[in-house]
Formats: structure tokens, C-alpha cells, sequence
């Protein structure tokens, strides 16, 4: 059998391709995450995004007011998060389910008149250089901004985290918010900010479902990747390399089974759906097993809500 | 340049409770002041709001005639009043260098010179790159004093700055502070610790229950005239009548030994010892040397070797916490609130969970309520726990009060042994009293005590043999008439 060495490109572009709205929740909630703040609406806002995207898109016929409107979306849901969290001090668990719960409905009953209308082309960039290099070029070229903008966020995430003043910040936030409030850090503002940006973030990762990745509106078209996101910060232990390498290991295998099931290998169908579940996790925990290191990039407060008494 | 900072009429009141009545004091700078008072006294109440944590409902603060308002953290520190909190300020994940630049708006290079600067002046060594966790408690009040320093403050307040250091730890911060001092800075001292202010202050300032009690020159002070003013009655001094005990054998520690997983615990090696009936063998050291490790062992939650501990004949090495209780062993866990008592559940709920097969307090899987309180009632009136509602939330009981009933719940069973580790910390003078006193009536009744501590006056008032535990290694075991807190100190930092 002679393999195509471009076929392989093509295998590893879809990969990455499927990894990007993993890559761009797990960043987002991420930065939520360290300044303490657990927000499990993950899903939630994934799906508000991805249905603001496309009915912006639709009703208005421009992309660039769509990928943003779909942010937008995705920090006007945080706010109620935010508020809820930080201004009334619910707990976070419980409100962040019920933003899941109540994405999930809204978007369904926003989307009914969505349904069957066909998406729109995405402009892709360098699409010239398409056929230049072996197996590099389907990689490389040929892909929409905010692809290039998921794999590089990994790396401005990290940079952000450790090299930056307002990166310290959010860091000692989520270390310790009583020692940040007694040093004349705004606790609130800070988490207000990082649950904003988390928001933002799944709202893109929902717009690039719902435009990009797969042009449609289908109800519930998120498919738990939202939790996966979720997963992926833990098990990654808060960090944003091995978000990216984690949402790789998922995406693959998620494609990689479809191909074998395609191919129609005897190995029963519902062990290859829960096999990227079940791979993920156990790289993750394995590559991540320096107990010191989890201290250390553990946000300490993570979930306790904190309120200054005066 | 002279410093006077005036504190005048300061009233807080919170719901149920006058943290602070009509306050009104006065400093210096070149000299260094105390501020003395028990727990609950109002004292960090008064510094917090120096410090802008708290705004206070009446009252107005001066510093060199100008009227501060400190309304947040960060208009104390642009007026140059630095503090260093109780409980460390600091981000534990975080570096020693990135806990510093967090609030500071110089540039990486000029701080880390500044830094340096101060380092070398004042005879500090700590490695700017490590994280904080990483840091000894001394360790981590300089780094607080530190960040202080970096704004060259007018003012420095010190709120119960020894209660983590060592002895000699302790005596390098009162050189620091004297030489702050002279340097102009004016230093408030925050502590019920009467020794410290007799060594260190010039002038001590004394509060309770919210009010200022007294203003006096050290001079013309002692501990005892400072002590009575502190409680406000005359407190009787307890000792220990050191007796021969038997030589009766109780417990025997052999060849134990820890290995946590944990890199943030410290491993247990080689602990021998053994204590005999009617004496109490006090265990000194750093707090994070191993003392919490060795608790665990001791009470069986850390289940070691069978063989490594031998109780009244029988090796209980490998029984938990309840086996060890039925054996006749009582526990008192340092975290009162955590681990001692369950704060959400009733007092006499908390009673119940030292279930003693043959207290009955379960019939046949239903809980025998009546018997339950009236076994908490005994415990209350026995023990002096001042309350008389059992079915009070164990979280709203004050430490001391909370503190007697743990004692009173291990001890009313009549134990043979009590394991206790720091009974006696964050307690007022009153609740260390009382429960010192208890302490040594066990002993005088033929029962035997391990108290792990990091309080050595404590060690030293309560033992009949003393060791010191320096990174999970136990020194040998010495009688107590023969060391000296000083001694003990040496042994504490890893010395011989």
C-alpha cells in the first residue's frame, strides 16, 4: 500500500483542527481558573457562542461581526456568572452547572429557526502555499485566523502567566485572595476580568464549531467538548502546553477512531468512542505526576468563594 | 526626620462585640512600642485599621499632624505605613522575587538591586528564586519585612511577629527591629508575649476587651504588673511539683519511621522513645520539623508498623484512632476547628464522636441523644467550658472555651495517656491557665502525657523529660531540670 505522505498531512491538519475549540476553552477557562474562580458553564457558554456566531452570520452576513458578536456573547453569559459568583457570592459549582443547563436551553430555542440553513465559506489564509511542501503544507497553510490564533495561544497564555505583571497578579489572586486584598489588589475586579476573558474565549471556541469547523447550526452541537475543556485544565494541571498537547491526544484519537470505524475494525464501536475520553486523561495524569509541580501551579483558593469584611 | 503618628477616639464595633472603644494613643519614632493584650483584646482589631484593612466607625488617625484616611491597604502603604500581618501576606506558590514586584511599581532590575541593598544591610540570606512554600517561617517574615522595607516605611507594625520563630529567629528579629529604630522608623509591637516586651519595647500600651487599659514606660513595669493589667486580676502562678515518678513503662516507641508522599511532609526517621506513668515527656521544635507527622502516627492516623509502638504490654502499631481510644489513649489534635471538633456540629454531637464502645451512645445504630447530653453536660461543668447551651455550633465556641471541651471530651474517660500537640495555641492567658493546670493534675494522678509543642515555655513549665524534633529527627530525651530555653533553641535549628 502506498501511502500518500499529503494524506498523512491532511490526517494531522484535521487533527489540529478538531483540537482548536478544545485548545481555545482550556486556555480561557484556564486564565478563570487561576485567579480562583472554578466556573464549570464551560459548555454553557461554548454553546451560546456557537449559536450567536451562526445567527449573526446568518442574519447579517458578516463574518467579523459574527466571530466577535459570538464573544461578546460569551461575556455577557460570563457576566451573569461573574455577577452571580463574585457579587452575591453564590457558590461556583452550582452556578456554573446552571449556566450549562441554561445555555444549552436558550441556544436551542434561539437556534430552531437556524436549523438547515447552510453556513458560510471562512476565509482561510495562505492557501497559495498550499501544495509548496510535502506534508508540512496541508499542515501549515490553508487554515482560517483563528486556528493559527488557538495554536498560539498556548503560548501567549504561558507567556501571560509568567512573564507579565497582570499574569502575576491573576496568579496571586488565585494563590491567595486575602493576601492579594491586603496588598491593595482588587480582588473582584481581577475575577470579574478572568471570567469575562473565559467567556470570551468558549464563545469563540462555540463560533468556530458552529462557522468553521463544521458550517451549521445543529442543536447541542458541542457534544460535551465543553466538559472535555474542563477536564483538559485539571488534568493538565493549569498549564497551557499541556492543554495543547492534551487537546492533540484528544482530538486524534477522536479522528483516528472514525477512521478505523470507517475502515471497519472489529473492536466494538462504543470502546472506540470512549477511547479519546479515556487516553486523554490517562496522558494527562501520567505527564503530570510531579506533586510538587501540581503545588505549585495549583490555584489554591480554586472554587472558595472570597469576600473582604470590613 | 521625626515621626508622630496619633491614633484619637478610634471606636469598631462589630455585631455582638466592642472590638475597639474609644482608643486614643500616641508614638513616636525612635522608639519602639508594645501593644499589649489577650486575644480578643482589640489589639489586631487597632492595627488593622492602622493598615487600612479595616475602616473604623468613629475616630481619626494623624501622622505628623496630617489626617490619614485609610480606607484600603494601598493608602497605608502610600502613606508609609508598612505592616507585617500575624498570618503571612504572601503568595505561597509564588517566588520570593514575584511576591515582591507584585506591588511594586520599579523596574525587575532596580528592585532586585534595592532588594540586595537591603539584604546586605540588615544581614538577610534568601534566595529571591525559590518559591515561598519552599521558605522556613523566619524565612518568610523577612521576606514580609522585606517588601516593607523596599517603601522605606515612617512606620513598621508587628503584629505577633514571634509566635512562628525560633529563639534565635526571635532574638535576630529584635536586633532588626532595634536597629530600624535607630535608622528613625517608628515600630508598633503587637504581642501577649510579657518576656518580648520586657526585652524589646520601650514603651508598652496595654488593651482589653477593646479598651485601652494602660500607658506606661517598660521601666517601671514588670511581667507580673504587666500580666495582672493584661488579664485584669491576679493571675496565680502554676508549677509543676517535680516528683520521682515510677518507672513504670506505658509507651515505647521503636525504630518508627514515616515516609510521606507528600514532599510537602517530612519524613519521620528512627523515632525512639519512652515515657513512663505520671510523666509527661514534652516534645520542642520548629513548627513543619515533623510534628504534625508524628501526631498522626501516635494517634493512629497514620497506621504504621504493629511492632513500632508498644502500649501498657499490647503492640498497637498498626490500630487506628478508635482501637487506640479503647486502649485507653486520648488525643488532642493541634487544628481545634479541623480536626478536634467538627465546626458545623452541635457540642454535644462533637461529644459523640468519641464513641467509646461501652459509653452507649448507640443503641443498635440509633443515636442515644439523652445519654449523649448528659455525658456533654459533665464534660462542661468538669471542664469549665463557658456555656451552657449543648446543642451551640462548635465554630461559634471562643478557642479557649473550644479547647477545654476537646481536653475535657479525651479526658473524662480517665486515660492513660494524652498525645497533645500545641493545646495551648492562640489561647488567652486565662484558657492557657486552666488548661496548664489540667495538664499537670493528669500527670499528678499517675497518667501519663506527649505534648508536642512549639511553645517552649510551655515545654519547659509542663515536662519531666523534654526532646527536640528537627526534620523529623527526634534528639535524644533530656531531663527538663537540665535545659534551658536557649538550649533548646540550638536544638530547634538543627544545632548540638
Amino acid at each position: 500500500m502506498i501511502v500518500d505522505i499529503n494524506f498523512v498531512g491532511l490526517i494531522i491538519a484535521s487533527i489540529m483542527a478538531s483540537a482548536v475549540p478544545l485548545i481555545l476553552a482550556s486556555c480561557g477557562e484556564l486564565i478563570t481558573e487561576r485567579s480562583g474562580v472554578l466556573n464549570l458553564g464551560v459548555e454553557g457558554m461554548m454553546i451560546i457562542g456557537a449559536i450567536s456566531g451562526f445567527a449573526l452570520m446568518t442574519v447579517t452576513g458578516s463574518l467579523i461581526i459574527a466571530v466577535f458578536g459570538a464573544m461578546l456573547a460569551g461575556v455577557l453569559i460570563s457576566t451573569i456568572f461573574a455577577f452571580l459568583t463574585q457579587t452575591l457570592i453564590t457558590n461556583h459549582v452550582a452556578t456554573g452547572l446552571a449556566l450549562t443547563i441554561f445555555g444549552i436551553g436558550i441556544s436551542a430555542m434561539i437556534g430552531k429557526n437556524f436549523v438547515g440553513i447552510p453556513g458560510k465559506e471562512f476565509p482561510v489564509l495562505f492557501e497559495g502555499l498550499k501544495d509548496t511542501i510535502p506534508l508540512l503544507s496541508p499542515i501549515l497553510f490553508g487554515h482560517s485566523i483563528v486556528f493559527y490564533f488557538a495554536f498560539a495561544l498556548p503560548f501567549i497564555t504561558s507567556y501571560f502567566l509568567k512573564k507579565t505583571k497582570i499574569g502575576l497578579i491573576v496568579r496571586a489572586v488565585g494563590d491567595s485572595p486575602e493576601s492579594a486584598s491586603n496588598q491593595g489588589i482588587n480582588v473582584r475586579f481581577v475575577r470579574y476580568a478572568c471570567i469575562l476573558y473565559g467567556g470570551a474565549m468558549c464563545g469563540l471556541a462555540g463560533a468556530y464549531l458552529s462557522m468553521i469547523y463544521t458550517p451549521q447550526w445543529i442543536e447541542n452541537m458541542t457534544g460535551g467538548r465543553g466538559w472535555i475543556a474542563l477536564a483538559l485544565v485539571v488534568f493538565s494541571t493549569w498549564n497551557p502546553i499541556k492543554i495543547l498537547i492534551g487537546a492533540m491526544i484528544f482530538g486524534g484519537l477522536t479522528i483516528i477512531q472514525f477512521h478505523m470505524q470507517a475502515i471497519g475494525v472489529r473492536i466494538p464501536v462504543q470502546f472506540l468512542t470512549a477511547l479519546p475520553y479515556i487516553v486523554t486523561i490517562i496522558v494527562l495524569v501520567v505527564i503530570s505526576r510531579d506533586s510538587r509541580k501540581i503545588r505549585l501551579s495549583t490555584p489554591s483558593s480554586l472554587g472558595k468563594s472570597f469576600h473582604k469584611d470590613n | 526626620m521625626n515621626t508622630k503618628l496619633k491614633i484619637s477616639n478610634v471606636t469598631k464595633i462589630y455585631p455582638g462585640c466592642v472590638a475597639n472603644n474609644n482608643v486614643s494613643l500616641e508614638f513616636n519614632s525612635g522608639k519602639i512600642y508594645a501593644l499589649l493584650g489577650e486575644n480578643g483584646a482589640g489589639k489586631s482589631t487597632l492595627v488593622k485599621i492602622l493598615s487600612g484593612v479595616i475602616i473604623p466607625d468613629e475616630g481619626k488617625i494623624y501622622l505628623n499632624k496630617n489626617i490619614l484616611k485609610l480606607n484600603s491597604p494601598s493608602d497605608a502603604k502610600k502613606n508609609d505605613i508598612g505592616m507585617v500581618f500575624q498570618h503571612f501576606n504572601l503568595f505561597e506558590t509564588l517566588s520570593v522575587f514575584e511576591n515582591l514586584i507584585i506591588d511594586s511599581d520599579e523596574q525587575r532590575e532596580n528592585l532586585r538591586e534595592k532588594i540586595d541593598t537591603i539584604m546586605k544591610k540588615y544581614n538577610f540570606s534568601i534566595d529571591l528564586d525559590v518559591p515561598v512554600l519552599n521558605l522556613s517561617a523566619g524565612q518568610k517574615q523577612k521576606v514580609e519585612i522585606i517588601r516593607c522595607l523596599i517603601r522605606s516605611p515612617k512606620v513598621l507594625i508587628m503584629d505577633e511577629p514571634t509566635s512562628v520563630l525560633t529563639e534565635q529567629e526571635t532574638s535576630e528579629l529584635f536586633l532588626s527591629l532595634k536597629k530600624f529604630s535607630e535608622e528613625g522608623i517608628l515600630i508598633i509591637y503587637i504581642t501577649h508575649k510579657l518576656k518580648e516586651v520586657m526585652q524589646l519595647c520601650d514603651e508598652v500600651a496595654v488593651m482589653r476587651r477593646g479598651k485601652l487599659v494602660s500607658v506606661s514606660q517598660i521601666k517601671n513595669e514588670n511581667m507580673e504588673s504587666l500580666a495582672n493589667k493584661m488579664v485584669g486580676q491576679n493571675l496565680k502562678t502554676i508549677k509543676k511539683k517535680k516528683e520521682n515518678n515510677s518507672s513504670e513503662q506505658l509507651i515505647n516507641i521503636t525504630n518508627l519511621n514515616f515516609t510521606s508522599e507528600d514532599p510537602f511532609e517530612t519524613n519521620l526517621v528512627d523515632i525512639n522513645f519512652s515515657v513512663n506513668r505520671g510523666e509527661c515527656l514534652g516534645i520542642a521544635g520548629i513548627s513543619g520539623n515533623g510534628q504534625s507527622e508524628l501526631f498522626q502516627v501516635l494517634s493512629g492516623e497514620i497506621i504504621s508498623n504493629k511492632n513500632s509502638i508498644k502500649f501498657n504490654k499490647n503492640y498497637i502499631g498498626d490500630l487506628n484512632p478508635q482501637e487506640r481510644r479503647e486502649y485507653l489513649m486520648a488525643f488532642s489534635p493541634e487544628d481545634r476547628l479541623e480536626q478536634a471538633a467538627i465546626p458545623q456540629m452541635a457540642i454535644f454531637e462533637n461529644v459523640a464522636l468519641n464513641n467509646f464502645k461501652s459509653s452507649n451512645f448507640f443503641n443498635n445504630g440509633l443515636i442515644n441523644e439523652n445519654k449523649i447530653k448528659e455525658h456533654s453536660k459533665k464534660i462542661i461543668s468538669d471542664f469549665n467550658v463557658n456555656t451552657d447551651n449543648i446543642n451551640l455550633k462548635s465554630q461559634f465556641l471562643s478557642g479557649g472555651n473550644l479547647q477545654k471541651l476537646i481536653i475535657g471530651r479525651e479526658l473524662i474517660t480517665s486515660p492513660d495517656l494524652l498525645i497533645c500537640f500545641n493545646p495551648t495555641w492562640g489561647l488567652d492567658v486565662g484558657a492557657i491557665n486552666y488548661i496548664h493546670e489540667t495538664l499537670i493534675k493528669i500527670n499528678e494522678q499517675n497518667k501519663s502525657i506527649i505534648l508536642i509543642s512549639t511553645d517552649t515555655d510551655e515545654l519547659l513549665k509542663l515536662s519531666d523529660k523534654i526532646s527536640v524534633i528537627h526534620k523529623g529527627k527526634l534528639s535524644k530525651i533530656m531531663n527538663a531540670e537540665e535545659v534551658t530555653s536557649e538550649k533548646l533553641g540550638i536544638l530547634m535549628g538543627g544545632g548540638n
